[in-house]
């Protein structure tokens, strides 16, 4: 993957090159807005890293700018805590996803994985992985021939885990995407569902198909 | 102080008036004299040619000695023309105060023979062929009239001239005086006089509804600078803690550290506890900035019976995790208009703070409810209790109880939930006693029931 990172911030930029390329990952840098623009509408990037305050032309306006001229790269945006309106802002214009800094690296890695799967196949009707299927039209899942009852909290999880199989999902992607909760919880709440939908479609087949990543998240494999 | 006044408003306005008084009294002069002057002439034309028909009839009747004496009596009555001439065949004067002259009928004006400078106005007229007579007066009277209006126009505009500028200044004086005050007390304020406020008169004129307002503002100021220096003094109280203990166990790892197992588990931990700090500041900022009530722009109608109904599915397990009960009456949907997310956080909050708070068992509902038009929201739960004197510490922030000390936090979950509950207009109520359970409620105002 070739991600462009445009990030003032030398110290920010180092940090977050070295994951990424960690990674295996392709990284060009951009330290202000307008070479940043440039950068982004000449260059074939698998995605984009924008922070949200840059000399020269701001991450919201670079982002419209690239939009408007029809430039689909999935961006994720990259802020400093004290905004609370710029997630919304930031999604607005065409942002992909959101993150407060500071972050863990594993949470920005997962991020960029989960919004560069974005478009690769229109919506589909039945999620898969292994012999689970989930039937989005009429809410049914089963488990090779064994229909699995899920409640409606489950069902979200699943799917999104079925959507995002083979990347790790962190907590507070699980909290935004399934249950629209924009702040760190001081109860289980991940845990909880987490482990009843395993429960309930993992505990007592041979092969497991949701692992726990330690300290980073969660990941749904099928292999 | 002198040369300030003509910088002022009232004194702007008082020149104003007298430029257009100034344009106006010249017109009315101008126009004045003219009509006078014309009055005046015509008088005397009026007065000439009454005196010529004397003439004449005389003439007619009894010739010209009759004539010339009609010109004499004329001469010597006061209301008739001033100067007379009777004379014949173009040289020979028969009568009159005049020196023979050239014959012109009709209205004439011709210089005083005498007075230089004056002219006379008259009618000249043949009463006879060779037989000329002309009645005129002298045009001085008018002159004189004429002056005498100008005189007294000059006299009254410069009588409003010194009214308007007295009035001006006096204006401009007191209109100084109470923004030297507004000025005085503003800098006084910059200098640090934060408490300083300027006096209203009650004439609830303009200067005293500006004088109200910039009250107002300071006011909202001082509240905002109060809440800034709680906040400041919160951070440098409260954070001192956790940055000393993240210190102390980075000291620790450096001085008893061994193994590279050691070190990784020194840095996890601090790497934990700076996430801690962070997380600190994440929630004493957005309290701050829900506090300064920037988050309306996202306020947006929203169900609160159906996020209620959403939290419990989310908490329902959770409680039930913590074996805690968590019921559920979310009554009929009630359309508020409000911030979604932060709703969701503050609600989030009490519903955890009830699980987290309460021993095994308790049981934990979450209703909705209205009344007189307003919707209640009401967190509760049969545990402990908390006795009524801390019921006001509970929103102060970084307040712990006692008993939860020992538990993870810092004390700002109830301070965000009170300023949450502030910026959508909502009031909170705690209804407590030790030993009798705990329900907190929030009071939406105005709600667009049945919307």
């Amino acid at each position: 993957m070739k991600i462009l990172l445009i990030e003032d911030d030398p110290e920010t930029a180092d940090h977050i090159c070295h994951a990424l390329r960690a990674h295996g990952h392709e990284v060009e840098e951009s330290r202000n807005g307008p070479d940043g623009l440039a950068s982004a509408r000449g260059g074939q990037h698998t995605a984009l890293i924008v922070d949200r305050m840059l000399p020269g032309l701001d991450g919201l306006n670079l982002v419209r700018q690239l939009r408007t001229e029809g430039c689909q790269t999935p961006v994720l945006f990259l802020t400093t805590m004290s905004g609370i309106d710029d997630r919304v802002a930031g999604l607005n214009v065409g942002g992909d996803d959101y993150l407060t800094k500071p972050f863990a690296l594993a949470e920005l890695v997962a991020r960029i994985n989960a919004i560069t799967r974005r478009g690769e196949s229109g919506p589909p009707v039945t999620l898969r992985a292994g012999d689970l299927e989930m039937d989005l039209i009429r809410r049914a899942v089963h488990r090779g021939d064994k229909p699995i009852e899920l409640q409606p909290q489950e069902f979200r999880l699943l799917e999104y885990m079925l959507r995002n199989a083979g990347r790790v999902v962190t907590r507070s992607m699980l909290l935004e995407n399934v249950w629209d909760l924009h702040f760190d919880p001081r109860t289980n709440i991940v845990e909880t569902h987490m482990s009843r939908l395993r429960g309930k479609m993992d505990r007592g087949y041979t092969r497991e198909l949701i692992h726990t990543i330690r300290g980073n998240g969660y990941i749904l494999r099928a292999d | 102080m002198r040369i300030r006044i003509f910088h002022t408003e009232g004194f702007r306005i008082a020149a104003i008036f007298v430029a257009i008084f100034a344009i106006s009294a010249a017109a009315l002069a101008i126009v004045t004299l003219a009509v006078v002057d014309q009055e005046l002439r015509s008088q005397i034309v009026q007065f000439a040619n009454a005196d010529i028909g004397s003439v004449k009839d005389g003439y007619r009747t009894q010739g010209v000695r009759e004539a010339s004496e009609v010109v004499g009596q004329r001469m010597a009555s006061p209301g008739a023309s001033d100067f007379f001439l009777l004379q014949r065949n173009g040289s020979e004067k028969l009568a009159g105060n005049l020196p023979p002259m050239q014959a012109l009928t009709g209205v004439i004006e011709f210089p005083h023979p005498a007075a230089a400078g004056r002219a006379i106005l008259g009618v000249g007229a043949f009463v006879a062929p060779g037989l000329y007579v002309f009645a005129g007066s002298d045009l001085r009277a008018t002159q004189m009239a004429r002056q005498r209006i100008l005189r007294t126009l000059i006299w009254i505009f410069a009588g409003a001239l010194a009214l308007a500028l007295l009035g001006g200044t006096i204006v401009s004086r007191t209109f100084l005086r109470r923004t030297d005050e507004i000025v005085t007390t503003c800098r006084a304020i910059m200098a640090g006089n934060l408490a300083s406020r300027i006096s209203v008169r009650g004439t609830e004129d303009e200067l005293d509804r500006l004088s109200e307002t910039i009250n107002a503002m300071l006011d909202r100021i001082a509240a905002l600078m109060d809440n800034l220096k709680q906040i400041t003094s919160d951070i440098a109280h409260d954070l001192r803690t956790p940055v000393t203990h993240l210190r102390h166990r980075l000291e620790r790892a450096r001085d008893q550290s061994s193994k590279v197992e050691d070190y990784d588990q020194a840095l996890e931990a601090a790497i934990a506890a700076s996430d801690d700090i962070l997380a600190l500041f994440s929630a004493l900022l957005r309290i701050a900035q829900i506090e300064g009530g920037a988050r309306r722009a996202n306020f947006a109608p929203l169900d609160l019976s159906g996020l209620l109904t959403r939290l419990g599915d989310v908490f329902g397990p959770v409680a039930e995790d913590a074996r805690h009960h968590l019921s559920l009456a979310p009554g009929d949907p009630v359309t508020i208009l409000g911030d979604r997310e932060l709703l969701t956080q503050a609600f989030s909050n009490l519903i955890e703070n009830a699980i987290l708070h309460t021993p095994a068992g308790t049981i934990v509902t979450v209703s909705l409810a209205h009344r007189n038009g307003e919707a209640v929201v009401t967190i509760s739960d049969d545990g402990p209790g908390v006795p009524p004197d801390e019921h006001p510490k509970l929103f102060q922030r970084f307040y712990r109880l006692e008993a939860s000390r020992t538990r993870p936090g810092y004390g700002l979950g109830l301070p965000l939930v009170a300023a949450i509950a502030e910026l959508h207009g909502a009031s909170i109520a705690i209804e407590s006693q030790p030993g009798r359970g705990f329900a907190i409620s929030l009071r939406f105002p105005g709600n667009m029931d049945g919307a």
